[in-house]
């Protein structure tokens, strides 16, 4: 189970704080799919970074008693003078697993092919996406954290994505924020709707999608 | 005690992968690579060292010249280079903060213990290619030698330590730091044994954690020609201390980072 309980976030700004979030309560275990909605600036990618322990949290806190994903966004994570092998290499090795066994996966499920062997700040940002979801898919995590990014992947990507994550590995937690109601609706069982650093869970898609479009 | 032993395998793990990272972006994979990690220490060593064999003449009290600022200008091109990528380290590493197990500290360690290896190694060629010509002796007594260097290191690393989160606080730090790094040489012990200095000067220099860890190395290099002084407990209080600070700053700024 992944438990967010009372989870706030605030920034400091010239001297003032500002609330991103307040009071966040939900849980996600195995196979659930919780989508993330909100306008620009709700603070999807900000919960997302809480959820990550990316950031500390300002108030509350996240307990996870499965094994998560980093936050695969489109960007972090990687390094960008360094090649994707070199970027797989550090992040086989920083996760206790084999540059070997991984290797066949990513270089099968990115299609990079030579790509692979040139600096990642030459990567478009559908190429960068499609290393992230390869490692991460490599490396096998128990909960998905996904920002936006498979938006920015082509059809034969987002088919990729739709049968590795979705439909092989069913039984994995997934929590999504994306703009794409239509993605939401065709993935979440749950979606949680962020309004001025507020948020309200819904257990139907359908009525947090038609919340979100009243926003 | 598990779940400690867990994390030391992590972070050790972390540590390693990120030191991998570190030597190929800082000197790519071709050529002598890291081994350029040695040259500057060297060349600095040798250079300062020849300098002064001309102003002082090949001996000082009995002891080789060039030796001598070999010995005390290799640890401290170590501490200035340790303190120089100190500075703005978590801002330049953020985007690994995505990986929840990577940890501020780790990359402080990370790159201390780069510069640490790299004096090192400059240390080791340095001495052997000198001690062919019979201008480096062999160390009196290695051991001496090498606890003197782990201190130097210790108090290096409490330094930065604190370095790291107070940079990222504030940008008058990276300002302040060349010039305080200077000013700091007489505290040094780079370029004297506190046999030489006048008793009151000395009483300052025994409360300055690597001026007695410097004298500490001398002792080991030089042995019986070396008077030592040095004050071992006020300079591993003073590092414990310079620790403590800088692991609770990290942790509250942890609160605080915001990734790009």
């Amino acid at each position: 189970m992944i438990v967010c309980e009372g989870l706030g976030k605030s920034y400091k700004h010239g001297g003032r704080r500002k609330q991103v979030l307040a009071n966040i309560n939900f849980s996600v275990g195995p196979g659930d799919r919780l989508g993330l909605l909100g306008r620009n600036g709700a603070g999807k990618s900000t919960l997302i970074r809480l959820l990550g322990g990316v950031e500390m949290p300002s108030e509350g806190r996240v307990r996870r008693d499965m094994t998560m994903s980093w936050p695969l966004a489109l960007d972090g994570g990687f390094q960008g003078s360094l090649t994707g092998y070199d970027n797989a290499r550090f992040i086989a090795r920083i996760y206790g697993r084999e540059f070997a066994d991984i290797r066949a996966f990513i270089e099968d499920f990115t299609e990079l092919g030579r790509q692979l062997s040139n600096p990642m700040k030459t990567y478009s940002s559908g190429m960068r996406a499609r290393l992230a979801f390869g490692l991460s898919l490599a490396i096998e995590f128990d909960c998905y954290l996904i920002d936006e990014v498979i938006a920015v992947g082509d059809a034969n990507f987002q088919r990729k994505c739709q049968f590795e994550l979705f439909e092989r590995r069913a039984d994995r937690a997934i929590i999504i924020a994306s703009h794409s109601t239509e993605q939401v609706r065709s993935v979440c069982k749950s979606a949680l709707v962020l309004d001025g650093g507020r948020g309200v869970l819904y257990d139907d898609v359908e009525a947090a999608i038609a919340a979100y479009e009243q926003l | 005690m598990s779940a400690l032993s867990e994390g030391w395998r992590i972070q050790t793990r972390v540590i390693g992968a990120l030191m991998i990272r570190e030597l190929n972006t800082r000197f790519g994979r071709d050529n002598i690579g890291f081994l350029w990690i040695c040259a500057e220490p060297m060349l600095f060593a040798g250079l300062v060292g020849l300098v002064w064999s001309f102003i002082r003449g090949p001996e000082e009290n009995g002891i080789g010249i060039v030796a001598f600022i070999g010995s005390g200008y290799i640890p401290l091109t170590f501490f200035r280079s340790a303190v120089g990528r100190s500075n703005k380290v978590v801002e330049a590493n953020s985007g690994l903060m995505y990986h929840r197990q990577i940890k501020m500290l780790d990359f402080v360690f990370t790159r201390v213990f780069i510069e640490m290896i790299g004096a090192m190694m400059a240390y080791v060629f340095f001495a052997g290619a000198l001690g062919l010509v019979g201008l480096f002796p062999i160390p009196a007594n290695p051991g001496i030698l090498i606890a003197g260097f782990l201190l130097y290191a210790l108090f290096t690393l409490s330094v930065c330590l604190i370095l790291a989160p107070l940079s990222e606080l504030s940008e008058v730090i990276e300002k302040l730091l060349p010039v305080t790094t200077y000013i700091m040489i007489p505290f040094s012990g780079t370029f004297q044994l506190n046999s030489w200095l006048s008793p009151s000067v000395r009483a300052v220099e025994l409360w300055s954690p690597p001026a007695n860890a410097m004298e500490i190395m001398r002792l080991g290099l030089f042995g019986d020609k070396v008077h030592p002084y040095y004050d071992l407990s006020s300079t591993l209080a003073i590092s414990a201390v310079l620790m403590m600070i800088g692991l609770i700053m990290s942790r509250r700024m942890r609160r605080d980072i915001v990734v790009a």
